[in-house]
């Protein structure tokens, strides 16, 4: 299979979907290389499930073009795209057994008997359900059907995967062990594969690269670990992470400091930019902040509300002096109590600022 | 606690569990008992001897030995009653069968197309089910006379499956609606598209639906009796409910009701046996595994 990531698998180019005088997904332009893995994320209804439907030919494209493969597919039927697309409702066919099931794409396309068997049985003996084949979907469990829908997609040898939010059905250990599983089909097959799910962990976990949405545009594209280190506005900062990202309301102070909280706080920032008295946002991530009693000459003084024992590390929900909430990771043997006064620092290397429109300061 | 105490509560529980079984079944055998009565006391009668037919109906079984004598006077009546058997079938299979493409259709477009006024028309359909059909049988026959298929068997399966259609478009748009759209999605990326798509994929799934249509089809078609009596004229083109009143009516006021019992025995058996075989449908649930 081709591993060659610098070729493109799938172009997006100005993509718009309108449903009657409603636009909902508004021009994206996206490329996708060969052989990796996407994940489309973004809270509910932001288009991430709509835009997967338009790359599966199952929603019509109002505008733009889609190229799977260097072949402009725009106007084609979702069978001759190349694509094969997994449901979060796996959508298996109930009245036949799970070989019908997976041989029916290729009975549809006329494939030769022999050829059918064979990539039946190479793709139940890739997810394991050999022994599964004569059995109807109602006699699976939640698991195995996923596994079967997986399956249909890959007798198919597409040249896309595409997943539906594939995991949302499943209860929280299965979907870490078909996480993993998904991952290892990834690496095992090679092709390229667009996730649509609204779980930053499977999103994290899964993606060569992140595509955030938000109210059909796309707010960020990157790796995991841009996205989360160096997010390119407050949106992007605030959606991925868990517990997400603090985003205090400051003021710029000039001499390139910040007021947040009632406390001066420096920044990296070109004063150029802003005139003192401007608003922006503060954004620094709970694990970011180190907790102490003793006050230092940037700790932000905060008063804890409550929190929360996750074994190993507390998470303390706290009101700094001015009201503002800030959740805060505490990872220490000794424990905090509720009301307890406490103070917060950060180290420079992981402030982040945010103009008064949301979009990323450096 | 001892052992007794142990055997006395389980005895007590057993025997509580005995009477209340008892209680259910016993409600369910009498409730069957009345509706099955009428069946079988037609269907006992019929095979009384001729003159005994005539004596009031207690009891309600033969005394005098099984005879099909009330049969073989049945067939004395009309163009004989394998005729009138034969024309009913005609007409009930065939307005099944055109009842059933026509709503198939009609159903699957309405709950899965987008066209303008899907709505009114819809509710218009519907609405033709608030017409009593007696009201509009003189324009029927009027239309059929014009068209050449007055007292034709054709004539009144196309009435039928006119009768017929709005509650079998409501049920099987409704069948249709209870498919999960992500199968025909899936369908549709596997390659199955329009006539291939509604045959290989949702038929199955909306089989319940067309067992109900179907049944109420056959039913109706095969029962029905004023339509038929007015646009049917001649002797050998009668359905059973026609030919049955032909028996009623007697000769000089004597009515044979040994060939009426016979007759209505002879009109049920299609009915029970196209329940029984459709039946099972009602209860599959064949949704079972698709989704979730």
């Amino acid at each position: 299979m081709n591993k060659n990531m610098t070729d493109t698998g799938v172009v997006l180019t100005d993509i718009r979907k309108s449903f009657g005088n409603l636009e909902v997904i508004h021009g994206i332009d996206l490329k996708i290389a060969e052989g990796s893995f996407v994940v489309f994320v973004g809270p509910s209804g932001c288009g991430k499930s709509t835009l997967l439907r338009m790359i599966a030919g199952l929603e019509e494209v109002t505008d733009g073009e889609i190229e799977i493969k260097g072949r402009d597919v725009t106007d084609l039927d979702p069978s001759d795209r190349g694509i094969a697309m997994v449901f979060q409702s796996y959508a298996l066919y109930p009245h036949m057994s799970v070989r019908d099931n997976l041989a029916f794409g290729l009975k549809m396309a006329h494939t030769p008997v022999a050829e059918i068997d064979a990539r039946v049985a190479a793709a139940s003996s890739i997810l394991k359900i050999d022994h599964l084949l004569d059995r109807r979907p109602g006699q699976l469990s939640g698991g195995q059907r996923q596994r079967v829908a997986i399956g249909r997609a890959i007798v198919r040898k597409p040249d896309v995967f595409l997943f539906d939010e594939p995991l949302s059905n499943l209860d929280a250990e299965l979907r870490v062990s078909m996480r993993i599983e998904i991952a290892r089909l990834h690496r095992e097959l090679g092709n390229t594969m667009i996730y649509v799910t609204h779980d930053q962990t499977e999103a994290m976990t899964l993606a060569d690269m992140i595509v955030v949405l938000r109210d059909g545009r796309v707010e960020q594209t990157g790796s995991p670990r841009d996205v989360y280190e160096d997010p390119a506005n407050a949106f992007v900062a605030g959606f991925i992470g868990s517990p997400r990202m603090n985003l205090l309301n400051a003021e710029w102070a000039g001499d390139g400091y910040v007021l947040a909280g009632g406390q001066r706080i420096a920044s990296a920032l070109s004063a150029s930019l802003l005139k003192p008295g401007e608003r922006v946002t503060f954004g620094i991530r709970p694990e970011h902040l180190s907790v102490s009693t003793t006050a230092t000459a940037e700790s932000l003084s905060a008063k804890v509300d409550f929190y929360e024992y996750l074994g190993g590390t507390q998470f303390l929900y706290c009101q700094l002096d001015d009201g503002q909430a800030v959740v805060a990771e505490h990872r220490s043997s000794i424990a905090i109590k509720d009301n307890e006064v406490v103070q917060l620092t950060c180290d420079p290397g992981n402030r982040r600022f945010f103009d008064s429109s949301g979009l990323r300061l450096r | 606690m001892t052992t007794a105490k142990v055997s006395s509560s389980k005895q007590r529980r057993a025997r509580k569990a005995f009477r209340a079984n008892g209680a259910y079944h016993a409600a369910g055998i009498a409730i069957c008992l009345f509706f099955l009565a009428p069946f079988v006391i037609t269907f006992l009668a019929s095979f009384r001897h001729g003159t005994e037919a005539r004596l009031p109906p207690l009891p309600p079984w033969p005394t005098n030995g099984l005879s099909i004598d009330s049969y073989l006077s049945l067939d004395t009546f009309g163009a004989g009653i394998w005729q009138h058997t034969i024309n009913s079938l005609l007409v009930s299979l065939a307005t099944v069968v055109l009842t059933v493409a026509v709503s198939l259709l009609a159903g699957y477009g309405f709950s899965r197309y987008r066209f303008p006024l899907k709505n009114v028309l819809f509710v218009l359909i519907i609405a033709t089910l608030m017409i009593p059909f007696q009201s509009i049988l003189t324009p029927l026959f009027i239309i059929l006379a014009k068209l050449g298929l007055n007292n034709s068997l054709l004539g009144l399966t196309l009435v039928y499956v006119t009768l017929q259609l709005p509650f079998s478009v409501f049920m099987m748009r409704n069948a249709f609606d209870a498919v999960p759209k992500e199968i025909e999605e899936a369908a549709r990326i596997d390659g199955a598209r329009d006539l291939r798509l509604l045959v290989r994929v949702l038929l199955p799934l909306v089989l319940p639906g067309i067992a109900t249509v179907a049944i109420f089809a056959f039913l109706n078609a095969w029962n029905e009796f004023l339509a038929a009596l007015i646009l049917l004229s001649s002797n050998e083109k009668y359905t059973l409910p026609v030919l049955m009143m032909a028996v009623r009516a007697g000769r000089l006021g004597a009515v044979n009701w040994g060939a009426v019992q016979a007759g209505v025995a002879v009109m049920t058996v299609p009915c029970l046996i196209v329940f029984l075989l459709l039946q099972r449908y009602y209860m599959r649930g064949l949704m079972a595994g698709a989704v979730k």
